[in-house]
């Protein structure tokens, strides 16, 4: 009896696991519809995205595997206007996202966290305020993290440090503030990486209590 | 008594007067009404006078009845911005017609003084811009017979009190918001002999009390979200002409009751959740016109005797189960359209299509037929898909020569032949993937309609002709890929001035890439279009154009978003010289891939011009020269190759170039810088690559040292002994001077030893 209902559980999770890549593919095409739905695309840039295929894999400025998984996305400069939604998070299998040079606003949502596949977060060269995610410490596949030329806030969160595959970084020509981390990958990056911030600190003084003054 | 005949006249008096009053106030109403509305539109001419006693009976779209009383109102399409709200219904107790459609500007909700129109027969509120629930009121109208409220925005759900009203007729309520279910209460519509639900969002089950629906001839519930079963009584609708169930989530069988109706012309059941078997028995009792089972899960035989009476024009069984079809389906001469696609049907592709001299849409893709095509396939194809079965042998000359063929379909089958193909009307043809050989198969001759060629995939051979660039004015796609074509591209391929997908790619072609491709004017402007389908218009059917096609890696099949792809694939020949400069000016192109072929020279300067790129493919080639730092403006660019290729130099740096890997670049010995491992070393104003392997640079070194070092010896040799080889006196000379320091030497050691 009991033997069973676990065979038949077993039985109907197996379905559903079968069915999930479908469903993974269409929740992509979703979550990339969602995306579309806050942006102004004046030069139609978008004009092939269509969610009533089965899968976005088909779309202009789509990348995907042979699984029909999503892997890069890339919009650069296209002027596009319009804010970036937690939906992003959804594209497990994301390497790359090519944002740079456009008029995205908003905050940078905390969900890009969630994107463990990430090789490179190009968001330069946009009107992106408030403060970096902490959440961002946890794409450890991360190499190329660029948030350079945005109105960005706050301090560089501490926890950045763990990223040990991040190769290059550029947060110049923002607003940020308090000190830059010396840990870790940070040691590596030259002081261009951080300049024109009016309000940073420059690098943090180690065995001193960390505080961030004025931030 | 003697009151009795004063009274009377009284009462008649009276009778008159509010008859008079009746007349009066109703045109008061309808002015006051008017005057409520923000644009009286055309009621302004429509409702005026050229004496002075207001008439209305004489107004436009009003009829009167004798005593002068306003029996019939008229308000259809007279572009009215206004609400109900101010229309003043109870004024007007004669009325029987009330006509108020197509206002698409009149809004607002219907009022509940509706229902005090008691004598309403016909209530047409249909195309209008009304929102709202319908009023319960409306059941009050007793004598209600018409009752058309469709094309609104109205919701809520059905009253049930609306679908008890016996004395309806006609009961239209499609296209609105309505939800909620279907009342019980609509056995009671003993007299409907329409009803449309259509093109809402009703749920729950169709309830079996359909069955006292005696006098109804058609049931429209299409396009809502019906689920359970269709009731087996049904088949108790004797009068049921059409029945229109499609695009619910109805399940489970169709009832075998259905089979017994006898007035049964039209069953659309398509796109439902249905399944099982259908019962074998349906057309035996009816002359069946039209049927659609299309996209659901049906499985077994088509039943046999659909085409029994000799009527069934439209057979619509595309996207299900079917495995087997019925003989009969050979001598249905009174076919027109016939869609079996995506099944599992396996049978004689020529027992099934036999004498049909109507059948003018046939599509069969995707099912499991075999055997060779008849050559009788009637003179009036408009449409024939076949794509992905397992049929052989010939394509009938009558087939080709067809006068009124415009879309022909044959790919991945076993087709071994060709003829040449002179069919006038043709817009797309696909042959795709089969065993076709010979040359290129299409005559000579203006194909003014052809949009689609694509015979890839097969081992047709010779030459591509030069004609093809001035017969086909609206080609959009063609692909000649994965053939044996041989010798030049053709320059005056130039001259398609439609040209958007163009693959040659996989063939033996040799020369140059003709620079006036460049002309190709549909490639040289970006893509603005508004559809990004293609469609042809084929009999009533919007049928749409789509290709598989490897992009990115990936094979899929492309619909929807086919007229946005602009690309040129020449990949796998043996085509030489430069990438020329011009090719640069297509800056519609969003693909462009010249890989292994034996291209040369450099990369154009101006590579940066095709803004529009996402795939670039150079690889496998012998490229030289640096990459051009224009590349860099390519910010669309997702997938990049150059590898295998003899460029040098250090690799640009840009945005989207600083995404890609090493491997892309791979196997150029003279490249450097990112991603490349190694670095560019600056020397004298140029930058030569240092190789990281120092042992490599200083092996050559090594080499030259060693070389010198051995031609010397050599040479050093030969000059010796060469010298006292042919000169007597100086191997003369030489040998007395050694004998003679030989004998000074003696003497010193003698001297010194003693």
């Amino acid at each position: 009896m009991a033997s069973s209902s676990l065979l038949i559980s077993l039985a109907s999770c197996l379905l559903f696991l079968a069915v999930s890549p479908a469903l993974a593919s269409n929740s992509e095409g979703e979550a990339l519809c969602a995306f579309k739905s806050r942006l102004s695309d004046p030069n139609n840039v978008l004009q092939s995205w269509d969610q009533s295929l089965v899968n976005p894999c088909t779309w202009f400025h789509i990348t995907c595997d042979s699984q029909n998984r999503v892997i890069r996305l890339d919009l650069g400069n296209s002027n596009i206007t319009g804010t970036l939604g937690p939906e992003l998070g959804r594209l497990q299998h994301l390497q790359y996202l090519e944002l740079y040079r456009n008029s995205f606003m908003g905050k940078i949502p905390e969900e890009l966290g969630n994107l463990k596949n990430l090789v490179s977060m190009d968001l330069y060269e946009n009107q992106l305020e408030g403060e970096i995610p902490k959440s961002l410490s946890k794409l450890k596949s991360l190499r190329f993290m660029r948030l350079n030329n945005n109105k960005l806030t706050g301090s560089i969160p501490r926890e950045l440090v763990t990223l040990s595959n991040l190769k290059v970084l550029d947060f110049s020509n923002n607003d940020l503030c308090g000190t830059i981390p010396v840990d870790g990958p940070f040691s590596t990056f030259p002081p261009e990486s951080f300049e024109n911030n009016k309000r940073l600190n420059g690098p943090e003084l180690l065995g001193l209590a960390s505080y961030d003054f004025g931030c | 008594m003697p009151s009795s005949p004063i009274l009377f006249f009284l009462l008649f008096l009276c009778f008159f007067c509010t008859q008079l009053s009746c007349t009066k106030t109703e045109v008061q109403a309808l002015l006051a009404w008017r005057s409520s509305l923000k644009d009286p539109g055309r009621l302004t001419q429509m409702w005026t006078s050229n004496n002075i006693s207001t008439d209305p009976c004489q107004w436009d779209g009003i009829k009167c009845n004798e005593a002068g009383s306003i029996i019939s109102l008229s308000i259809s399409g007279c572009q009215i911005d206004g609400t109900l709200d101010k229309f003043n219904f109870s004024s007007f107790p004669n009325l029987t017609e009330l006509w108020m459609d197509h206002n698409e500007n009149l809004h607002g909700g219907i009022p509940k003084e509706i229902g005090t129109l008691h004598n309403l027969q016909y209530l047409h509120l249909s195309s209008n811009n009304l929102v709202g629930e319908i009023p319960v009121t409306i059941s009050n109208l007793s004598n209600l017979e018409d009752l058309d409220l469709s094309f609104n925005q109205l919701t809520g759900a059905i009253p049930s009190a609306i679908l008890n009203m016996s004395s309806l007729h006609y009961l239209y309520l499609g296209n609105n918001n309505l939800t909620g279910q279907i009342p019980k209460t609509i056995g009671n519509l003993i007299n409907l002999e329409e009803l449309h639900l259509s093109a809402n969002y009703i749920k729950g089950a169709i309830p079996r009390e359909i069955e006292h629906l005696t006098n109804l001839t058609l049931l429209s519930l299409y396009e809502n979200e019906l689920s359970g079963q269709i009731p087996l009584e049904i088949g108790n609708m004797t009068e049921l002409r059409i029945a229109d169930l499609r695009y619910n989530k109805l399940q489970g069988n169709i009832p075998a009751t259905i089979a017994q109706l006898p007035n049964l012309s039209f069953l659309y059941l398509g796109n439902n959740q249905l399944n099982g078997t259908v019962t074998p028995y349906l057309g035996n009792n009816s002359y069946l016109e039209g049927i659609d089972l299309s996209n659901n899960n049906f499985v077994g035989t088509l039943p046999p005797l659909l085409c029994r009476r000799g009527e069934l024009q439209y057979l619509q069984a595309a996207n299900n189960s079917f495995i087997l079809l019925p003989i009969t389906l050979k001598n249905c001469s009174s076919l027109t359209e016939l869609d079996l696609h995506e099944n599992n049907i396996r049978a004689d592709v020529s027992q099934t299509l036999g004498e049909h001299p109507n059948l003018s849409l046939i599509d069969l893709s995707k099912n499991r037929f075999y055997g060779r095509l008849p050559s009788n396939l009637g003179g009036n194809i408009l449409s024939l898909s076949l794509e992905g079965n397992e049929i052989s042998g010939d394509i009938p000359k009558e087939l080709a020569n067809s006068t009124s063929l415009a879309i022909l379909n044959l790919s991945n089958n076993n087709f071994s032949s060709l003829p040449l193909i002179q069919a006038p009307a043709l817009e797309s043809l696909h042959a795709s993937n089969n065993k076709f050989t010979g040359e290129f198969p299409l005559l000579q001759q203006n194909w003014t309609n052809l949009v689609t060629l694509d015979i890839g995939k097969n081992n047709f051979y010779g030459k591509i002709p030069s004609w093809i660039g001035s017969s086909f004015p609206v080609l959009k796609i063609l692909r000649l890929g994965s053939n044996q074509f041989e010798g030049y591209i053709p320059p005056q391929l130039s001259m398609l001035n439609n040209l958007r997908l163009l693959d040659f790619s996989n063939n033996n072609l040799k020369g140059p890439i003709p620079h006036v491709l460049s002309h190709m004017h549909s490639m040289v402007i970006k893509t603005m279009t508004n559809e990004s389908y293609i469609t042809y218009f084929v009999s009533n059917t919007n049928e749409e154009e789509s290709i598989d096609f490897m992009w990115k890696g990936v094979e899929a099949t492309y619909q929807e978003t086919i007229a946005l792809l602009t690309g040129i694939d020449f990949s796998c020949n043996a085509l030489s010289g430069e990438i020329p400069e011009d090719l640069m000016k297509l800056q519609g192109l969003i693909s462009l891939n010249l890989s292994r072929n034996q291209l040369s020279g450099m990369i154009p300067n101006n590579i940066g011009n095709l803004t529009s790129l996402e795939v670039l493919d150079l690889s496998m080639n012998i490229l030289s020269g640096t990459i051009p730092p224009s590349i860099s403006h390519l910010t669309s660019l997702d997938t990049l190759s150059l590898s295998h290729n003899k460029l040098t130099g250090q690799i640009p740096s840009g945005p989207q170039l600083q995404t890609f890997n090493m491997s892309d670049f791979s196997d150029n010995v003279g490249l450097c810088g990112f991603p490349l491992p190694n670095n560019c070393l600056t020397h004298n104003n140029s930058i030569v690559p240092l190789v990281e392997n120092e042992a490599g640079y200083k092996k050559i070194e090594v080499i030259w040292i060693i070389c010198s070092v051995i031609l010397g010896y050599v040479i050093g040799f030969w000059v010796y002994f060469g010298a006292l080889y042919w000169k007597i006196s100086l191997r003369f000379a030489i040998f007395q001077f050694t004998d003679k320091m030989q004998d000074k030497m003696m003497k010193w050691c003698g001297r010194y030893f003693h």
